[in-house]
C-alpha cells in the first residue's frame, strides 16, 4: 500500500508548555476564570465530536469533520478576542464558536442539514453573541479575503474593531490566501489569520503543499508580521494571538500565526486515513494532545482539581445532550424555503417555480402552464 | 430617445454622455450615502481607464475611492467583508473579460452570503463591469459574460443604454440590497449625449423598456444593442416593437411575453455567443408560454460561438443593425 513518507514539522515554534504540560517559556497573565473556560470549551467540542459522530454512525447527520486533537488552535486564538469583534471560521474551529457560547442546539440542527429560516425559526438567539461569527465557510480561503474586507472597513471607518480569520495548511496554496494577506498587508488591515496546520489536506501532507521552510513565512512577502507557534499549546497560540489582536487594534496592521498542530482523526466521516499515512505518526502525535497537556498544567497549578475533570465532563455531556435533543426537536425543512434569501424581492421565475413545486408535492402535475399566467 | 426624458422635460436638466452619467450618478450617491465605496485598480488618480471615476479620489479621500492591487478576487472578496460591515461597496472590474479570476468569490460569497445567513448577512454591492465590444480594444476587453452572471442566482445583472437609463439604474442598483452587476457597454461610453435630469431618480430593476411601440414583430435587446434594433427598425418594411430588457436578471418575463403574444413574431439581438445566450433563455420562455401566438421561429442574432475575435474582424463578429434587419426580414417573410 503507498502511504506518503512521514516528515515531522520543525518545532521551532514559540511554546509556553512542554507536552507533559510543563512551562519551558514566561506563562502569559492569564486569570484562572479564563484558564478555566479554555479548557472546558476544548473539552466540550472533544465531547461534541463524540457526540455528533455517534449521531453519524447512526445516519442522524450525513458527514462531519471532527476538530479532535486541534482544539488548542481556535480555542487559544478565539480567546483573544473582544465583543464587537468578527470571527470567520471554516469546518474546523468548534471551539471558537463554543468559547464564545455558540448555542449546540443550532450546531448540530446545521450538521443535521437544516435549512437556516428553519433553525432561525426554532432556535431563535437569545441576545446577540458577544463576537459576530459568520457562518461557516465550507469553500477553502476565501474566507480570509472577507475577513480582510471586514478589517478594511474598520480601518477606513477609524473603529477598533479585530477580524480574525483561519484556514488550513492546504488553503495557504489558494489564490485567496495569497490576495488577502497582499490586500491585509498594503491596506495595514486590522486582520488575524491563522493557520491551523494539521498536516493534512484530506490526504495530500502539508510537505507537498509548500517547499517553503514554514508556512509562517509566507506571509513575509506580503509585509505582514508572522509567528510560528505550537499548535497545541493553547497558551502559546492565546499569547501569539493576544499580541496579534492588540496589534491590530492598536492600528498597528495584519498579522498572521502558523499554528502547528495535527489532525488525529480522519478528514471527515467519508475519510479513511490508514491508507495514507501509518500509524507511528499517529502514535508520535498522540503523546502531544492538547487538552491532556494543558490540563496537566491546570492540575500542577492548582487551578483544576483531579476531582473536577470528571465533574466537568459530565456536566458537559449533559448540555451537550440536551442540545441534541432539542436540535431534534426542530423539524425537517419546509422545502419551499429553498427559495428563501436570494433577492429581497419576489421574481416571476421564483413565484413561478415555487407553484411548480406545491404542485408536484401535491401530487399534481406542474408542467400545466401554457400561458405564463399559472398552472391550470 | 427615451419616454421617461420627454416626462422630465421641464427638470433641469444636463446634456452628456454615459461615462458621465456613471460618473454623476457616483458622486451624487457618495454624497447622499456615507457608506458607499468605491474600489477597484485604477480608480484612483487616473480617473479609471474610462474616466468613469475622474475627480473623485480628490472629492471623496482614499478611504472612499480605495485604489487597490491588481487582482479581481481580492477587490471582490473585500468588498464582500465591507458589505457584510454595512459598507455600500460600488467595485469597479476594469473589463468584463477580467472578472475570471474572481469566479471563486462570486460563486462562494457574494451570491451564497445572504442565503447561506438565512438572510442575516446582507450584501449589498454594485459590481461596475465596462462590458461588450465594439471599440476596438481587443479580445479580452470586448466580451459579453453575462450568462455566467445570469445563469447564478441570489445576483441582478443590469445594462444600460442610454445616459438617462445610466442614472437612475445605477442609482437604483446602489441603493438596492443585493448584489448587483451593473455592465457598461463601452461602444456608448461616448458618442451619443441626451438630456439628464439634475434631480436624483432611480428606475426599477426588474421591469423591461419599450423603447417603442409596434404590431408585427417584437425585438429583445439591451444595452448597445438597442440602437441598432431602432436603426433597423427604421429600415424594415415591418411595424417593429423593441424591447430593452435592461435588467438581464431577473427577467421580466411578463413584459417579455406581453409583447411577443401581441406581436407573434420575436428576434433576440445580443453580442454574447449564441449557446445559451440569453436568447435561448428568451427563446425558450417564449416557447413554453406563448407557442400558440408565434406566427414564425424566433431568431437570435447574436454572436457566434466563438471567442471574441481580433479587432481587425471584430465588425464581422458583432451584431449590428443589418443583422439585426436580416434577422426581422427573414422572421417577417417565414410562413408556416
Amino acid at each position: 500500500m503507498a502511504q506518503w513518507t512521514e516528515r515531522r514539522p520543525s518545532e521551532e515554534f514559540y511554546r509556553v508548555l512542554d507536552p507533559d504540560g510543563k512551562p519551558v517559556n514566561d506563562v502569559p497573565d492569564v486569570d484562572e476564570s479564563t484558564l478555566r473556560r479554555m479548557y472546558r470549551t476544548m473539552v466540550e467540542s472533544r465531547l461534541f465530536d463524540e457526540k455528533t459522530l455517534a449521531m453519524q454512525r447512526r445516519g442522524e447527520v450525513s458527514i462531519i469533520a471532527r476538530t479532535t486533537g486541534e482544539e488548542a488552535v481556535s480555542c487559544g486564538s478565539a480567546a483573544a478576542l473582544e465583543a464587537g469583534d468578527w470571527c470567520f471560521p471554516s469546518y474546523r474551529q468548534t471551539p471558537a464558536a463554543l468559547y464564545w457560547g455558540a448555542d449546540k442546539a443550532r450546531a448540530v440542527a446545521a450538521l443535521m442539514g437544516t435549512e437556516p429560516e428553519t433553525i432561525d425559526e426554532h432556535l431563535p438567539l437569545e441576545g446577540e453573541p458577544e463576537v459576530n461569527f459568520t457562518p461557516v465557510y465550507v469553500p477553502l480561503a476565501v474566507n480570509v479575503t472577507n475577513a480582510v474586507g471586514t478589517a478594511m472597513t474598520d480601518r477606513f471607518r477609524g473603529t477598533d474593531g479585530v477580524s480574525l480569520s483561519y484556514i488550513g495548511d492546504g488553503s495557504t496554496s489558494q489564490g485567496d490566501f495569497h490576495e488577502a494577506l497582499n490586500f491585509a498587508g498594503v491596506f495595514e488591515a486590522p486582520a488575524v489569520t491563522v493557520c491551523q496546520n494539521n498536516q493534512w489536506a484530506i490526504s495530500v501532507p502539508s510537505h507537498r503543499q509548500t517547499a517553503a521552510e514554514t508556512i509562517a513565512q509566507k506571509a513575509e512577502a506580503h509585509g505582514v508580521p508572522h509567528e510560528r507557534v505550537d499548535g497545541n499549546d493553547v497558551l502559546a497560540v492565546y499569547e501569539a494571538s493576544r499580541e496579534a489582536v492588540d496589534r491590530a487594534r492598536r492600528g498597528e496592521g495584519p498579522s498572521f500565526i502558523e499554528a502547528v498542530t495535527y489532525r488525529m482523526v480522519e478528514h471527515n466521516t467519508a475519510d479513511e486515513e490508514s491508507v495514507y499515512r501509518n500509524e507511528t505518526e499517529e502514535e508520535y502525535w498522540e503523546d502531544k494532545d492538547p487538552i491532556d497537556r494543558f490540563e496537566a498544567y491546570l492540575l500542577s497549578e492548582g487551578v483544576l482539581a483531579v476531582d473536577d475533570l470528571e465533574e466537568i465532563r459530565e456536566e458537559i455531556r449533559e448540555e451537550i445532550q440536551e442540545a441534541v435533543d432539542r436540535a431534534r426537536e426542530v423539524p425537517v425543512s419546509d422545502p419551499e424555503e429553498m427559495f428563501e434569501h436570494h433577492l429581497h424581492e419576489s421574481t416571476w421565475k421564483r413565484d413561478h417555480q415555487r407553484a411548480e413545486l406545491q404542485a408536484e408535492r401535491r401530487g399534481e402535475n406542474p408542467f400545466t402552464d401554457f400561458t405564463g399566467e399559472g398552472l391550470q | 430617445m427615451s419616454s421617461q426624458v420627454d416626462a422630465t422635460a421641464d427638470e433641469a436638466t444636463e446634456e452628456m454622455n454615459v461615462v458621465t452619467a456613471v460618473k454623476e450618478t457616483l458622486r451624487q450617491e457618495m454624497h447622499r450615502d456615507e457608506h458607499v465605496r468605491l474600489l477597484g485598480y485604477d480608480i484612483g488618480p487616473i480617473g479609471g481607464v474610462f474616466r468613469a471615476t475622474e475627480g473623485l479620489l480628490e472629492e471623496f479621500g482614499e478611504e472612499r475611492v480605495v485604489d487597490t492591487p491588481l487582482s479581481e478576487n481580492g477587490i471582490l472578496g473585500t468588498a464582500v467583508g465591507m458589505a457584510m460591515r454595512g459598507d455600500r461597496v460600488v467595485p469597479e472590474i476594469q473589463f468584463t473579460g477580467f472578472f475570471y479570476p474572481a469566479f471563486g468569490q462570486f460563486m462562494y460569497t457574494l451570491v451564497k452570503m445572504y442565503e447561506r445567513s438565512g438572510g442575516n448577512l446582507e450584501v449589498p454591492m454594485t459590481v461596475r463591469m465596462p462590458y461588450s465590444g465594439g471599440i476596438k480594444s481587443s479580445e479580452y476587453h470586448s466580451e459579453s459574460t453575462e450568462t455566467y452572471l445570469v445563469h447564478t442566482p441570489g445576483c441582478r445583472v443590469v445594462v444600460p443604454s442610454t445616459p438617462y437609463e445610466t442614472k437612475g439604474l445605477l442609482a437604483a442598483s446602489i441603493r438596492n440590497d443585493d448584489p448587483v452587476f451593473f455592465l457598461e457597454p463601452k461602444k456608448i461610453y461616448r458618442g451619443s449625449t441626451e438630456p439628464v435630469p439634475d434631480e436624483e431618480y432611480t428606475l426599477p430593476l426588474d421591469e423591461a423598456r419599450y423603447v417603442r411601440r409596434g404590431e408585427d414583430i417584437t425585438v429583445y435587446c439591451w444595452g448597445a444593442m438597442v440602437r441598432h434594433a431602432e436603426t433597423a427598425a427604421d429600415n424594415v418594411d415591418a411595424d417593429v416593437e423593441i424591447v430593452d430588457l435592461r435588467t438581464l436578471s431577473p427577467l421580466d418575463v411578463e413584459t417579455i411575453l406581453e409583447s411577443v403574444k401581441k406581436t407573434g413574431r420575436a428576434v433576440v439581438l445580443h453580442e454574447a455567443r449564441r449557446t445559451l445566450g440569453l436568447g435561448a433563455e428568451i427563446s425558450a420562455l417564449i416557447n413554453e408560454y406563448a407557442l400558440d401566438h408565434l406566427h414564425a421561429p424566433i431568431k437570435r442574432a447574436t454572436g457566434y460561438d466563438v471567442h471574441f475575435p481580433g479587432h481587425q474582424i471584430e465588425d464581422d463578429y458583432l451584431p449590428d443593425a443589418q443583422r439585426a434587419q436580416y434577422a426581422i426580414e427573414a422572421v417577417m417573410e417565414y410562413e408556416f
